[in-house]
């Protein structure tokens, strides 16, 4: 299929709300986790995302009789590691880790499995993990891409925000990008590309892109921002309000409210978000814990969760069909 | 009034004084031996409650790995506290250093980028040293030649450091492997890793240099009275820029176990400041005469350590501890006002 096509039928798709409804995870309920201890270890929380997802997962293993031992590492890695190299010792009858730097991690996940504790993951790829439950990243990615390319007529100067290619599903998002663009050759990365930084993700962002509209003053100089999450979006989306260049259009991926609010609103230049499901993602990261402490072992890889991509025109019905309004 | 009154009077009048001054001395010591005690027995009593109620607490694997997470802190603290000891106690004018943590992000970084540079590891060691001692030494010529504040300077320095980190790093994590990382990971002696016995020697060394040795004494006497030292004959100023020079080296060293740590070097891993100056301002609690001392660094380190730990194996949420640390800072920060406040009265 040609990436014309392909761009068709990824526009066609994206309005696929009624998929969001339906998820096999839903469809049957988990065994019992009674008495048995869970550790959950995120990088953050900071972020709608993380928080969402780390929620779900505490939530569904209370509902499910069993013990969380939850840790938020506050977007420390050495005190995610620390609280890893803890756990180990506590010798919970899972783990689940939620995102994070994949280099920094890999060492200690192993020592996870080393130690005998079985290790699943949400939104983290790893050799060590027995499930990884996330989004279809690489749908998530080559959509917004597409919705991008099409909304810019397939040609202009678009920034990038790339500064989390050490997190997987970070990096599939960006690759994806990559792929899409090399069907349209008259759209061009402006080089280098922008860092998002954590924390402060939204002031950092902000000043960064009204630095780069001075740089490139005129209309039509930049045609689109593109991020890989949607907290550099906010800050880009209010510089190019701020500088009165509401032709730059932004992207951006996850769906936290704010953000799918501001697409919804016809004069913001946000134009897309790709919005996951997170509180879902993480109660069916348990879910599957609980199913594979019940003896069934025969699970595949990954688990994917649906997301849509949030444009102007379905922006109402997706927030409503995300529990956001 | 003739001078044979004044001569008679005289003696009586210094009596009097000397016996006033031994009664502040003996009141003041009586304090601080209060205020020792009291903080050794809260250290006990919270070792002895987490061995009874946490699961696992008192394992020696645990014990381990406490001592393991709290070596990057406690070399830290420690530079800390030879800095605040050569540059006297007070916060505002006297010693401190807040570049110690962007130094350990920059360090770490640099040894990162040496190691994939292809650089082999003593030469990437030997960098990384370099680089914390020139940190030290930009302070050094801050705080000393220029006599800048240290509070301002280091923290002028601090911001040199992150920015520095920044153009290595692109603020992105540079993963390294290295046979040097590899067996500060993977060895272990007596159930202790290579991580806890740089630690114990590290303290052992420190305790020995700034407790035992005539430098270490003559420090103390800069950090104390300045001008009695300066009138005795010492090159305070050289204490004084060795101090941050030490902090600096200190830096580099916990950055080579930050790095083992880490698989390399990640954004945020400087991000350690707090921690440090209060284990350090802590410290002061269990010396007599209220000085930041190594013995006493390395204890407030293991306390905070034990403390997070504690709180995971009891299970109650990690935002506790922020809180936790709060509350010790104000604690500490109010005994050392008020010994202050009643000292200087």
């Amino acid at each position: 299929m040609s990436f014309r096509k392909r761009l068709l039928a990824g526009l066609a798709l994206t309005l696929g709300l009624g998929s969001l409804a339906v998820s096999a995870a839903q469809a049957q309920d988990a065994p019992s986790l009674k008495g048995k201890r869970i550790g959950i270890t995120v990088a953050g929380t900071e972020h709608y995302w993380d928080l969402k997802a780390y929620q779900g997962q505490i939530d569904e293993v209370k509902r499910l009789g069993g013990i969380p031992i939850a840790l938020d590492a506050g977007r420390n890695d050495s005190r995610q590691i620390a609280q890893i190299q803890t756990l180990i010792a506590q010798k919970p009858d899972a783990i689940v880790e939620q995102l994070g730097s994949a280099p920094v991690l890999q060492p200690w996940l192993k020592k996870i499995r080393a130690a005998g504790i079985p290790l699943f993951t949400v939104d983290t790829i790893s050799p060590y993990s027995i499930n990884d439950t996330t989004s279809d990243n690489y749908s998530i990615g080559e959509k917004l891409a597409l919705q991008l390319a099409s909304d810019i007529k397939g040609r202009g100067n678009i920034l990038v925000f790339n500064g989390f290619y050490s997190v997987p599903v970070c990096a599939i998002r960006y690759d994806e990008l990559k792929l899409v663009l090399r069907a349209f050759p008259d759209i061009h990365i402006i080089q280098p590309e922008l860092r998002d930084v954590i924390p402060n993700t939204v002031q950092n962002a902000y000043s960064q892109v009204t630095d780069m509209l001075q740089k490139y003053p005129n209309k039509g100089d930049i045609a689109a921002i593109w991020s890989a999450w949607d907290v550099p979006q906010v800050g880009a989306t209010q510089a190019v309000l701020a500088a009165h260049r509401t032709e730059v259009r932004t992207y951006g991926v996850d769906g936290s409210p704010d953000v799918v609010k501001m697409v919804a609103d016809p004069a913001s230049p946000a134009s897309a978000v790709a919005a996951q499901q997170p509180y879902l993602i993480g109660k069916t990261a348990i879910d599957t814990v609980a199913r594979y402490l019940a003896g069934d072992h025969d699970l595949p890889p990954y688990t994917f969760l649906p997301a849509i991509l949030v444009n102007k025109q379905n922006a109402a019905d997706a927030a409503k069909a995300l529990g956001q309004s | 009034m003739s001078s044979n009154v004044l001569a008679d009077q005289a003696p009586a009048f210094t009596e009097r004084s000397v016996d006033l001054e031994d009664r502040d001395i003996r009141r003041a010591r009586r304090q601080s031996q209060v205020i020792r005690l009291g903080s050794i027995a809260a250290l006990i009593a919270v070792f002895a409650y987490f061995s009874a109620v946490a699961p696992g607490f008192a394992n020696l694997g645990n014990i381990a790995n406490v001592i393991e997470q709290s070596a990057v802190l406690a070399l830290l603290a420690f530079g800390m506290s030879i800095v605040v000891l050569g540059g006297g106690g007070d916060v505002i004018r006297g010693g401190i250093d807040l570049s110690l943590g962007a130094n350990l992000g920059l360090c770490v970084a640099v040894f990162a980028v040496a190691s994939n540079a292809g650089f082999s590891d003593w030469l990437a060691v030997a960098i990384t040293f370099g680089t914390g001692a020139a940190v030290g030494l930009l302070n050094a010529i801050a705080v000393v030649g220029l006599g800048v504040l240290p509070l301002l300077a280091t923290l002028a320095v601090m911001n040199i450091c992150a920015g520095a980190e920044l153009v290595l790093t692109q603020n992105t994590v540079i993963s390294t492997n290295s046979p040097l990382l590899g067996s500060i990971v993977g060895l272990s002696w007596l159930g202790l890793s290579v991580t806890d016995w740089v630690l114990v020697a590290a303290t052992v060394v420190l305790i020995v240099l700034v407790q035992g040795t005539r430098w270490g004494l003559r420090l103390q006497a800069v950090g104390g009275q300045r001008q009695a030292a300066r009138a005795a004959g010492l090159r305070v100023q050289a204490y004084l820029a060795g101090t941050y020079v030490a902090a600096g080296l200190l830096a580099a060293l916990a950055a080579i176990l930050q790095a083992a740590r880490l698989s390399g070097s990640s954004p945020g891993s400087g991000d350690i400041l707090l921690s440090v100056v209060l284990t350090s301002l802590m410290s002061t609690v269990f010396s007599r005469r209220l000085l930041p001392t190594i013995g006493g660094t390395l204890l407030s380190v293991l306390f905070i350590g034990s403390l997070i730990n504690g709180f995971q194996l009891l299970n109650v949420s990690s935002y506790w501890v922020n809180g936790v640390q709060g509350v010790l800072i104000l604690f500490v920060v109010a005994v050392r006002s008020l010994s202050t406040r009643r000292g200087g009265a």
